[in-house]
């Protein structure tokens, strides 16, 4: 437990997300209450990727969700370069990636990425700009005109991606965004968003279940326990960078997901 | 597995349809007639072809009255359109608003309208008013309730989204629910056209002075051979009326139809 503050004081105040004995409980139609998080400390350095890993009922979700304005604390502090979440939120700094690629069936691909960009009121030609950089980025140039249904599920999410990273938002947030995808798929989009991430630098807070997934794309692990949902340990991933497909097969990598691995068995 | 239906048999059954009706139309004619010799027969159920000959007699007439019947429920079913499409945005903004509202629709649904068409011709004391008065009454409910439903049927993810990029609420309208909640309005408006002409031609029947309706009841009593080309001109314009709102859908949806065609082939 020493080590774990010790952590979350190292980021220090320059810290790009800063939550402080967040709590969380939901009141149930019967009057129960139902405790989804409970003091939850954590710093996220600008530019880093952290991971919230943990099984269902961990509170991963909630907690990105609160980081997201999507739903409120019921307990604790949370601040997001320096403002409320809902400040950021206002201000269109942050960019969502759903479980599913949460796209509109009645928008081309491109009308989808440009979505965010007409709420903006961006000006046309900027948003048309924006629409073929992004496209480019995540691979699908000559996808922009087609519809949704028309895509694999993988290539779905990429335009989800490409959606959220084209308002260039200082923190993407991404909620089990590959759970859905077969393992080939999976591992192909792992490579690619470190990929973007490199290029952009951005913060991006990524929940998954997938402990082999965290370890592979995270500077940091953030494992969270259930009942209530606590963060029960953080890890911190040692892996060289850029990570390809190698990686891997390191004995680093097995180590650090069994290391992972065994944090869960006390619970 | 079955494959797609190809062109061919398309067309191929409605056809078939098509001639079982007037099979079916033309041996209970005939069983009526000949074999039970009937001496009502050719009021009962005349032969369908004497039926056109008659119809195309009295091609002018026909579509004279039709047009006067046809006009009114066609200005009754887009005022139902106005009505129901706005009670169904209120609805949806406010939980409160539905509550009240709702129990005043199913009472009005329970009304006969059969009751209802002369008490508002004796209150407007004017047919043109009346048959649209009554065509709008019938048409504003399935089209409110069908788009309620498309609206309360939008997946949370999908508002969450727009919430993320700090939209407000005429933008949430305009990007996202019209186009969720178009293939709902459709489904009532399809349910609803039919139903604005059958209501036109019920207050025809309240007088004999003119329109499709007005030529059955005064055929119906005072003879003549008009009754049956007045009935076949009456269901011509419900289901022309049904086919034009078909064809809008075809042109203003054409992601559900890309999805239809999809679901069809992975059958």
């Amino acid at each position: 437990m020493a080590e774990l503050a010790k952590q979350t004081a190292s980021a220090g105040t320059n810290a790009e997300i800063l939550i402080e004995h967040i709590g969380m409980t939901y009141h149930t139609d019967g009057g129960e209450d139902v405790p989804a998080l409970s003091d939850v400390n954590l710093s996220v350095a600008k530019g880093e990727f952290i991971s919230l890993l943990g099984p269902s009922g961990c509170g991963k979700t909630t907690l990105l969700r609160i980081i997201a304005d999507l739903l409120q604390p019921t307990s604790g502090k949370i601040q997001v370069a320096g403002e409320t979440p809902h400040e950021v939120r206002m201000q269109k700094k942050y960019g969502i990636v759903f479980q599913s690629p949460v796209l509109y069936d009645w928008r081309t691909v491109r009308r989808n990425i440009r979505l965010p960009l007409e709420i903006m009121k961006l000006p046309k030609q900027e948003q048309e700009a924006r629409v073929n950089h992004m496209l480019e980025l995540v691979g699908l140039t000559e996808f922009g005109d087609h519809y949704p249904f028309e895509l694999s599920g993988g290539m779905q999410q990429r335009v989800g991606i490409a959606r959220a990273l084209a308002i260039n938002p200082e923190i993407l947030l991404m909620d089990e965004p590959f759970s859905a995808l077969d393992e080939f798929t999976k591992e192909k989009l792992h490579e690619d968003l470190l990929r973007i991430w490199r290029k952009t630098n951005k913060t991006i807070v990524f929940v998954t279940h997938n402990i082999a997934e965290s370890v592979f794309l995270s500077d940091r692990v953030c494992v969270l326990s259930p009942h209530p949902g606590r963060l029960s340990a953080i890890v911190d991933i040692t892996l060289p960078r850029p990570r390809t497909a190698e990686v891997r097969s390191l004995p680093e990598f097995s180590q650090l997901v069994a290391k992972i691995r065994a944090s869960f068995e006390g619970v | 597995m079955k494959g797609p239906i190809r062109k061919k048999s398309r067309l191929l059954v409605p056809m078939v349809w098509i001639a079982g009706v007037v099979g079916v139309w033309e041996l209970v004619a005939f069983l009526l007639a000949e074999v039970l010799k009937d001496p009502q027969a050719a009021n009962k159920l005349p032969y369908l072809h004497d039926v056109i000959v008659v119809f195309v007699q009295n091609a002018d007439t026909m579509l004279q009255a039709g047009e006067i019947t046809l006009s009114r429920a066609v200005v009754g079913f887009l005022l139902g359109i106005s009505i129901g499409f706005i009670l169904a945005v209120l609805m949806s903004l406010s939980k409160i608003i539905e509550k009240i509202a709702m129990p005043y629709l199913l009472i009005m649904q329970m009304i006969p309208i059969l009751g209802l068409a002369p008490i508002i011709f004796s209150l407007v004391k004017d047919l043109d008013t009346s048959r649209i008065v009554i065509a709008t009454y019938i048409s504003f409910y399935p089209i409110a309730i069908n788009m309620l439903s498309g609206f309360q049927a939008v997946a949370k993810d999908r508002k969450d989204l727009l919430y993320t990029y700090a939209a407000k609420q005429p933008v949430v309208y305009l990007k996202l629910m019209f186009p969720s909640a178009l293939p709902s309005f459709f489904t009532g408006m399809k349910i609803a056209a039919p139903m604005a002409v059958t209501a036109s031609i019920l207050v025809d029947m309240l007088s004999n002075k003119d329109g499709i309706g007005a030529i059955m009841i005064y055929s119906l009593y005072g003879g003549g051979d008009k009754f049956w080309p007045a009935v076949l001109t009456g269901i011509i314009m419900g289901i022309l009326s049904t086919a034009a709102v078909s064809l809008l859908e075809w042109l203003c949806v054409p992601w559900e139809r890309h999805s239809r065609q999809r679901e069809g082939d992975s059958v």
